[in-house]
């Protein structure tokens, strides 16, 4: 990092601080973490965003060999129990001031997997899944497999992060940014307009975000109001990309490069590319993974997976692969997404997959957003149930018939929603990934 | 018991209107007239399976926002029924008066 020491290595609150100031925080958290007597192996939770303390305290506790567990304010409902699962002996919590408060429990390590990571002397890193469906799994990386893939140098950007430390995505960011002598600029929030204005004013050139937020985006029309001609390459990955929105995005910004990302936070994220910037075809690997599809499902291996969950039987097989649930269609070295094998919906035998559905609905007037979900029917088995968020109030009989329309020239027939509602609720998750929940 | 809010000419208007929208914009053929004694489901019927659920679906929905009942039409009792309540109009207009009549014996 010394040889980039005048260069910002991150933008918080808009304001820069360079490679310089954060080797200065790390000497200053290392006297502080004497002083707490906070050492190799211990469970250290940080509870903050990307701010120059809370970024210099993560660097310098994976130096430490300790055992990292960052949380985020999203999951403060969940706060207590992530602690407990994750066995957290100390909190450094930062307020918005990037003041830090550290708390001490008296807890044990007793998770044999923990442990074994302990005995290894390397730091750890814990990541909570969301758990849109389900209890939320913690998964153990050793820290060191992960960042192996930064000693490779490749591009020096400026880089806004989308998502957060809590997320394989959020670190992956970081760490890719930093190792390159880039820039990490963070945003307050992911409003669309902030996100839009944080790119002009910190000349942001790469965009790493989710479906969800471009099709945000689009709606507020937040990108007409910003100078966004710094923007060289947006990425998007966390779940399947509506193709309507992918095509919409590359028409607006038709001199940025759009590539899908693939990643989970149990093997850390692949090497991507996508065919071209309009294409959801893309081929996934590189250096470290490993991809094989069976039965229409990929398989990944993986030198940076994760030593297990801490609260959950371990995903991999015998051989180390671990079956992603993606369902992808394969075309050469390419394949595409095509969903969760949990959200397929079985109308009488045959598969819909609601991302498809989803991109012919947002295509829809007055339609904002649209979560497409399957329900139990003791007729067809499963049926396409689709939720709606719409700009304009409009009468639900009437908008049916507006739906059935559009989708009979469009999809098949047992593609088309059985059951159609419209919400005000916003159909997204704190991460920005669409909630598939049944209603 | 209280009293019912929703009358048999109610429900078999309701049904109508659902069969005529659901044919409609599924884009099969609408016959002359439809009564009592139209068939849904089954041979020589109007509806193939996929149209059969999406009225239900569409009467249980109606049912809920105009009427305040809320019912569930396609389970594994309606499927087991000896004579299928979707077999025509009126006896799934039948099955409809039964469901109601049951839901507001239970407040």
């Amino acid at each position: 990092m010394e040889q980039w020491a005048n260069h910002p290595a991150i933008v918080w609150h808009d304001h820069p601080y360079t490679y310089h100031d954060l080797l200065a925080r790390m000497q200053a958290w290392k006297a502080t973490l004497n002083e707490h007597d906070i050492g190799p192996g211990q469970v250290v939770t940080i509870e903050g965003d990307y701010s120059p303390n809370a970024v210099s305290l993560l660097l310098t506790l994976i130096e430490r060999s300790t055992i990292v567990v960052p949380l985020t304010r999203s999951v403060a409902a969940q706060r207590e129990e992530f602690l407990t699962i994750a066995e957290v002996q100390v909190v450094v919590s930062f307020d918005d001031d990037d003041r830090w408060h550290i708390e001490r429990r008296p807890v044990p390590v007793t998770n044999p997997l923990t442990r074994q990571l302990i005995e290894r002397g390397h730091p750890g890193l814990v990541l909570f899944s969301s758990g849109s469906t389900g209890k939320s799994k913690a998964a153990l990386h050793d820290f060191l497999p992960l960042l192996e893939k930064f000693q490779v140098p490749r591009h020096r950007r400026v880089t806004l992060t989308f998502l957060l430390l809590d997320h394989i995505g959020g670190i992956n960011t970081l760490f890719y940014t930093l190792a390159n002598g880039g820039t990490v600029v963070a945003v307050q929030s992911r409003d669309p307009d902030v996100v839009c204005r944080t790119i002009e004013m910190h000349r942001v050139q790469t965009l790493p975000t989710s479906p969800t937020f471009l099709n945000l985006l689009l709606i507020s029309e937040a990108y007409r109001r910003y100078d966004l001609s710094s923007l060289e390459l947006i990425t998007y990955g966390t779940e399947v990309m509506p193709e309507s929105t992918l095509h919409r995005i590359h028409d607006i910004f038709p001199n940025v490069q759009l590539l899908q990302t693939y990643g989970l936070s149990e093997l850390g994220i692949l090497r991507s590319k996508s065919r071209d910037s309009n294409s959801l075809w893309f081929k996934v690997g590189g250096e470290g993974f490993e991809t094989k599809i069976v039965d229409g499902v990929l398989w990944v291996r993986a030198k940076s997976a994760m030593l297990g969950y801490l609260n959950a039987p371990s995903p991999f097989d015998e051989e180390g692969w671990m079956n992603t649930q993606d369902v992808v269609e394969v075309d050469g070295d390419y394949i595409r997404i095509l969903g969760r094998r949990s959200d397929i919906i079985n109308v009488g035998g045959q598969k819909v997959y609601p991302a498809e559905v989803e991109s012919v609905l947002l295509q829809m007037p007055n339609v904002k957003d649209v979560a497409v979900v399957g329900e139990r029917n003791p007729i067809t088995g499963q049926i396409v149930t689709a939720r709606f968020n719409l700009f304009e109030p409009e009468d639900p009989n009437e908008f049916k018939r507006r739906v059935r329309a559009f989708c009979r020239e469009r999809l098949a027939p047992y593609k088309i929603p059985v059951k159609i509602t419209i919400t005000e609720d916003e159909q997204h998750s704190a991460r920005f990934k669409k909630m598939r929940k049944p209603w | 018991m209280t009293s019912p809010t929703i009358n048999r000419t109610d429900l078999i208007n309701l049904v109508i209107t659902s069969l005529r929208d659901v044919l409609e914009q599924s884009g099969r053929p609408l016959p002359a007239t439809i009564e009592e004694n139209t068939l849904l489901f089954g041979k020589g019927a109007l509806l193939d399976s996929l149209a059969l659920v999406t009225i239900v679906v569409d009467l249980e929905q109606r049912l809920e926002e105009e009427h305040g009942l809320t019912l569930t039409l396609a389970d594994d009792r309606a499927m087991s029924q000896r004579n299928s309540p979707f077999r025509s109009v009126g006896a799934l207009v039948d099955y409809l008066e039964q469901l109601i009549h049951e839901e507001q014996s239970r407040d």
